[in-house]
């Protein structure tokens, strides 16, 4: 089991105002790991930070993704790298196809890692393939990304990409927020099945619903900036019982 | 000024593809269909970045139940510069007018919209809507808009809306969070909001617009 993701001692401010305070977190391959905490603990913030959105700064710290500096990458080389954040508000691009979005997307990355582009022929049978898993409707490839979507729509199509594109460590930052139980049972599914001995996930949630559907193999608490405690699945379900306040930390 | 009269009931759609500037004056008679589309985007090449160009639309419905269309567009880069002015008269009742005018401005280029609308007193039950939106991708880019709205007629349904701004910083993000490079995630932006302009030009033009479109998409089947 090799080492996927070395956070050590990683600060981060937005506005000036430090919001990560020293997280220290090894993500090897074939984990899940949930980071639970009240709000303003700096869940998004650290997901924010992982795949480097310019409205966040790095103060002091490291990150290595496979041993190479995950911070001295753009956003855009994190991701073709194998990063991929589910969002918590996906964006709505008004005019951009799915089709030409996630063609463009996928073949960026295959570029990157030495691979002939997709032919049409075979990105359509991927997005067809992909679609049916998420229980995505066919008109999809023409509308615009996330243009219109309901809330579930949205999050499904979160992880429609993500089986799309095939990461290597995948965040979902509140990825159950604003879904009814038969659009989180689709998506924990697709989550589920994309689960290899290779990728490994950071399940990013307020509650323990969620992970009913996808078990956590190490559970964190994210207070004020810091992992405060670190357990098993039955930490989420002490957290659910007694709340942040009763927890003994 | 080139003269068109458009007789009653005739449609005349028109796309005016990368003219040095357009001085055209449309007069419609009764159930008239005018449809023009005034495209500048010059494809950026060394002698596309300092044009000047200036375009004086006229139209004049003198006869009822007249549809007019107007869809301009320019991506200027460079020094270029372009003045759009659209002068719509409904000088009678039951006509429908609707503009959208779209600028994408780089570098240092320069765009202006002046959108003079004037409804007469008789001209009820008039429909007249005048759209212009605009996208700054530099801090040295530069958009003046003037509407004029002239309305002496009061039972008339009549809009006017004008903005600018840049591209949306959190649509880049996304774009880039799934591998897609800074410069091309602008581009499809860019593309996106061209678009709405290019695909409302007609059947009779579908060569034209589909070229455009693949252009747009930069599309390599």
């Amino acid at each position: 089991m090799s080492k996927l993701l070395e956070i050590k001692d990683l600060h981060a401010s937005i506005g000036g105002k430090e919001i990560l305070k020293g997280v220290n977190l090894t993500i090897n391959e074939g984990e899940v790991h949930a980071i639970m905490g009240p709000n303003g603990a700096g869940k998004s913030t650290l997901s924010a930070v992982l795949t480097g959105n310019p409205a966040y700064e790095v103060t002091r710290g490291k990150v290595y993704l496979k041993g190479q500096n995950l911070l001295a990458m753009e956003p855009e080389i994190r991701a073709r790298a194998g990063v991929f954040l589910s969002f918590q508000y996906p964006v709505e691009i008004p005019g951009v196809s799915m089709t030409n979005f996630m063609r463009t997307a996928i073949n960026a990355k295959r570029e990157y890692e030495g691979k002939e582009p997709l032919s049409p022929r075979e990105f359509l049978a991927l997005m067809r393939e992909k679609k049916k898993m998420l229980e995505l409707p066919d008109k999809l490839n023409n509308r615009s990304v996330n243009e219109g979507f309901s809330g579930g729509e949205k999050k499904k199509n979160e992880i429609f990409q993500m089986a799309m594109l095939e990461p290597c460590l995948s965040i979902l930052d509140e990825t159950d927020s604003g879904l009814d139980i038969d659009a989180l049972r689709i998506v924990a599914e697709g989550v589920n099945r994309l689960k290899t001995p290779e990728n490994a996930s950071i399940v990013i949630t307020h509650y323990q619903r969620l992970l009913d559907y996808i078990v956590p193999d190490f559970v964190h608490v994210l207070a004020d900036g810091k992992i405060v405690k670190t357990g098993d699945k039955s930490l989420a379900l002490e957290l659910e019982e007694k709340g942040y306040e009763g927890l003994s930390l | 000024m080139s003269e068109i009269i458009i007789h009653s009931g005739e449609r005349f759609e028109q796309v005016y593809l990368n003219e040095p500037g357009l001085d055209l004056h449309f007069v419609q008679e009764a159930g008239s269909t005018l449809k023009i589309h005034v495209l500048n985007i010059p494809d950026g090449t060394s002698g596309d970045r300092d044009i000047e160009i200036s375009n004086n639309i006229v139209v004049e419905q003198i006869g009822e139940g007249c549809e007019t269309e107007i869809y301009a567009l320019a991506h200027l880069q460079g020094e270029a510069h372009v003045t759009t002015e659209t002068h719509v008269k409904h000088a009678v009742g039951g006509g429908k007018s609707n503009q959208l005018l779209k600028f994408v401005l780089e570098d240092q280029a320069r765009g202006r919209f002046i959108g003079d609308l004037k409804i007469a007193p008789d001209a009820q039950k008039v429909e007249a809507h005048q759209t212009n939106r605009n996208l700054l991708l530099s801090e040295t880019a530069e958009m003046r808009t003037q509407p004029q709205l002239e309305i002496y007629a009061d039972d008339v349904q009549a809009t006017h809306g004008a903005s600018t701004g840049q591209l949306d910083e959190s649509a880049l993000f996304y774009m880039q969070q799934r591998g897609i490079d800074k410069e091309k995630a602008r581009q499809l932006l860019v593309g996106a909001f061209m678009k709405e302009v290019i695909e409302a030009i007609g059947e009779q033009h579908s060569a034209v617009r589909e070229q455009l479109l693949n252009a747009i998409d930069g599309v390599v089947e």
